[in-house]
């Protein structure tokens, strides 16, 4: 495996979404790599801050109970 | 005289009660993500809560060919994106006139692995700002990313939601991210967050 394969499959990778096999080879080319690693890291943590910053929102209170009323009847 | 038709062996409907527990178990307790992905859809929150109320309908008169047990969020989701593509759509935002295919992102690590490697940068956008940068994304993007990366779906999953192929929600998604990166990335530079390469 070379870098641009490598760089390639890092999405796939941390989203764990690749085969047993290719997987193992990423984390072989990661830990022989320090750049792809860099990136590696990079990349998992755009996609940790993006959840963090995305997830804080719910569903209003008052739209749960619009909800509840329009299926219960309550 | 005419034989009259079998009578059909009398049906045995799901308790009230019973639905109602079971729709509440496994389907109300979505209503947060129904309500994220709904907004991100709509771009604003009297069309989300509409949607959601209108998903929520439309899921519990459907409830008993749902097979219970199995994934009620995807199902849930792709009742939630049918409706807001037939009717919600026309009127909030149009469907992109631009070919997506054609737009070519770039990877923002190179431009900072210099700089800010660790992305030190990301810690000081706030959330409506990366908010505002995924309502900016074309919506095959949008859609595909706040499903993957807010929601936390398989490519599986998505796929099924999306009807594409797996391989057209991992092409998706890696575009998706890097042009979100380098909006947030641009955004970053002209807030001084970061110095970045001049242009």
């Amino acid at each position: 495996m070379n870098c641009r394969e490598c760089v390639e499959h890092l999405y796939e990778f941390l989203d764990r979404e690749l085969t047993p096999e290719l997987e193992q080879e990423i984390r072989a080319h990661l830990e022989d790599c320090p750049p792809c690693e860099e990136q590696y890291d990079f990349e998992e943590l755009f996609l940790k801050f993006l959840r963090a910053r995305c997830r804080t929102q719910g569903a209003p209170a008052e739209l749960k109970k619009r909800v509840l009323r329009e299926l219960f009847g309550e | 005289m005419a034989k009259s038709p079998p009578v059909p062996p009398p049906s045995s409907p799901v308790p009230l009660d019973e639905k109602r527990a079971s729709f509440e178990r496994e389907a109300l307790v979505h209503l947060d993500v129904l309500y994220r992905v709904a907004l991100r859809l709509t771009g604003n929150p009297a069309d989300a809560d509409d949607l959601v109320q209108e998903t929520m309908l439309k899921a519990y008169r459907a409830w008993d060919q749902y097979e219970k047990g199995t994934n009620a969020k995807a199902w849930m989701l792709t009742i939630l994106r049918h409706a807001f593509i037939n009717e919600y759509r026309r009127r909030t935002r149009h469907p992109e006139t631009v070919d997506v295919d054609s737009i070519e992102p770039y990877a923002v690590f190179p431009e900072v692995q210099d700089e800010d490697p660790q992305g030190a940068f990301f810690d000081r956008i706030v959330d409506d700002e990366v908010l505002r940068a995924i309502d900016q994304l074309p919506e095959v993007f949008r859609e595909t990313l706040v499903l993957s990366d807010v929601e936390g779906m398989s490519y599986q999953e998505i796929a099924g939601i999306l009807e594409v192929p797996v391989g057209t929600v991992k092409s998706r998604l890696f575009r998706a991210r890097q042009l979100l990166q380098g909006k947030l990335y641009d955004y970053a530079v002209e807030m001084g967050y970061i110095k970045g390469t001049p242009a």
